[in-house]
């Protein structure tokens, strides 16, 4: 059995004196393939994410206890360089964004900075990334033109594409379909299925239809706490998920 | 009863300056001690300092908005703002005072456009500064997120994502302090400008300018001459286009560089 990708232990997050986590303990697995975190909103599934690139201690005000390893390393370590640890770790968010400049300039936004990629090879970098985020075809005669003026969906891809520029070695998405419409997001879900083969992936959704369609196995949260965890199938099934979704529970 | 004030105050200038505009009025030198001549080294003195003052401010402004954007926790940025607030109702002639004794006799300088210029850009670095501030704090926070999720550093993420969308806050900011600068009197009198006798400063030391505001305020001591009248109007003229110029300059780059932040 291979390492966790991920070990969080005994994760607690505040804002203020509220909590957004309480003491969650869950391994996500080595294998690759799509691990999910399910539960109503405001369950702490963006948070539990965040935390796992220490993307949230950006947000102002948090206190956050406990560790977190990824592949066995403590990421919460004060040697730690937070910065390299994000360019190791993707991220595409439930809006896409975009920044104001042209389609080219968005897919090498991370890598042209990061430097780990040589000048001579970006271009080439930029239409792997590109095709492997299924939309080279729809921008490649235009890549100098403002990616503002694509559809939501099509920026979603970009912004997978920026992400995958980077090589990243686990790519987390927070609910990357949610503010897309059905044709978009059968795209992104698409893409999602190719991808898991080849780097494994940490998805945030709300929508269980799609936890059952791409996710291996899932995580069920439920007001900042980890209520189960296993295959899909059995999270899915099992009687936890109703009285989760209960509003007067939750 | 705003636009009432300001066109009596407009029509009053134009009714009495026009007749005393010319080419020669703007491309000539001063002759017989403000009755005759032009106002060429004036408008020069007074560009010399908005310049200086701009590059003064303008550094300062963006460490400053820097400091009270990224890097300053929440709780302390009010003490930022609030000495920012606090510099900007420093009465001018306080900082014409300290120009003095600081630049002109503990360094030394005599009178020289180079303390006018440093006094201006301390004039007019809290509007600057909260232009900016305000520019920086109105970017949505995914922009710095999906930056830093790529594994930027703070410093690229500043190149990268907030210079680019607050440089507008920098470009309004300056221009609205400095069409105020362009009329402040106090601060330089006493420090870098003088009414007669200085051409294009060569040094720092001992380097006076002359300037519109400055040259309005000895005129108008001097004003029962009717020929000097005419010359004071003139150059009050002349300031007010330079002050409305600046403003007007300050108005497209607010409306263009405020877009790309509105692009959802």
């Amino acid at each position: 059995m291979t390492d966790p990708l991920f070990q969080i232990r005994d994760l607690t997050v505040h804002s203020g004196p509220r909590p957004l986590l309480q003491s969650v303990d869950l391994d996500i697995p080595g294998e690759g393939g799509v691990f999910g975190f399910v539960g109503p909103s405001g369950a702490g599934k963006s948070t539990l994410l965040k935390s796992l690139n220490r993307l949230l201690e950006l947000t102002p005000g948090l206190t956050i206890g406990g560790g977190v390893k990824f592949q066995g390393g403590d990421i919460y370590a004060r040697s730690l360089n937070p910065d390299a640890l994000r360019a190791r770790i993707g991220m595409l968010f439930q809006q896409p964004v975009i920044f104001p400049a042209g389609i080219l300039a968005n897919v090498l936004f991370g890598i042209r900075r990061l430097g780990t990629v040589p000048r001579k090879a970006l271009a080439e970098t930029a239409e792997r990334a590109l095709r492997d985020a299924a939309i080279w075809d729809e921008v490649k005669d235009r890549l100098r033109e403002s990616a503002l003026r694509l559809s939501t969906g099509q920026q979603q891809r970009l912004c997978l594409a920026r992400t995958l520029a980077c090589q990243p070695e686990v790519i987390l998405m927070d609910e990357p379909t949610s503010a897309l419409d059905p044709r978009s997001s059968a795209a992104i879900e698409e893409l999602i299925e190719k991808l898991k083969v080849r780097q494994p992936i940490v998805l945030v959704t709300h929508n269980l239809p799609q936890a059952r369609r791409l996710c291996g196995s899932l995580a069920l949260l439920c007001a900042g706490r980890l209520v189960m965890t296993g295959p899909a199938s059995q999270v899915l099934d099992a009687p936890e998920l109703e009285s989760c979704l209960t509003p007067s529970l939750c | 009863m705003t636009c009432g004030v300001l066109g009596i105050i407009v029509w009053a200038i134009v009714k009495r300056g026009w007749p005393a505009i010319s080419w020669g009025f703007f491309s000539e030198q001063i002759k017989l001690v403000g009755a005759d001549g032009g106002i060429f080294y004036n408008l020069q003195g007074t560009g010399i300092l908005l310049v200086t003052a701009f590059l003064v401010s303008a550094p300062a402004a963006l460490a400053l908005a820097l400091l009270h954007g990224v890097y300053l926790k929440p709780q302390r940025r009010g003490g930022l703002a609030l000495m920012l607030y606090i510099l900007n109702g420093v009465p001018s002639i306080l900082f014409g005072i300290f120009g003095m004794i600081v630049f002109v006799q503990y360094l030394d300088w005599g009178k020289s456009w180079l303390t006018g210029g440093i006094l201006l850009g301390f004039m007019i670095l809290p509007t600057v500064t909260i232009a900016l501030m305000e520019r920086i704090a109105a970017i949505p926070r995914r922009y710095t997120e999906a930056a830093a999720a790529l594994g930027l550093r703070q410093s690229q993420i500043i190149r990268s994502v907030i210079l680019p969308q607050s440089v507008g806050g920098l470009v309004t900011g300056s221009l609205l302090g400095l069409a105020r600068a362009a009329g402040e009197t106090a601060p330089i009198m006493f420090t870098a400008t003088i009414f007669a006798g200085a051409t294009f400063p060569t040094g720092i030391k001992e380097s006076p300018v002359l300037t519109l505001p400055y040259h309005i305020f000895i005129l108008a001591q001097d004003s029962f001459d009717p020929a000097v009248g005419s010359k004071l109007w003139g150059t009050a003229l002349t300031l007010l286009l330079l002050v409305f110029l600046l403003s007007l300059l300050a108005l497209p780059a607010r409306l263009k560089l405020r877009q790309p932040a509105h692009h959802d």
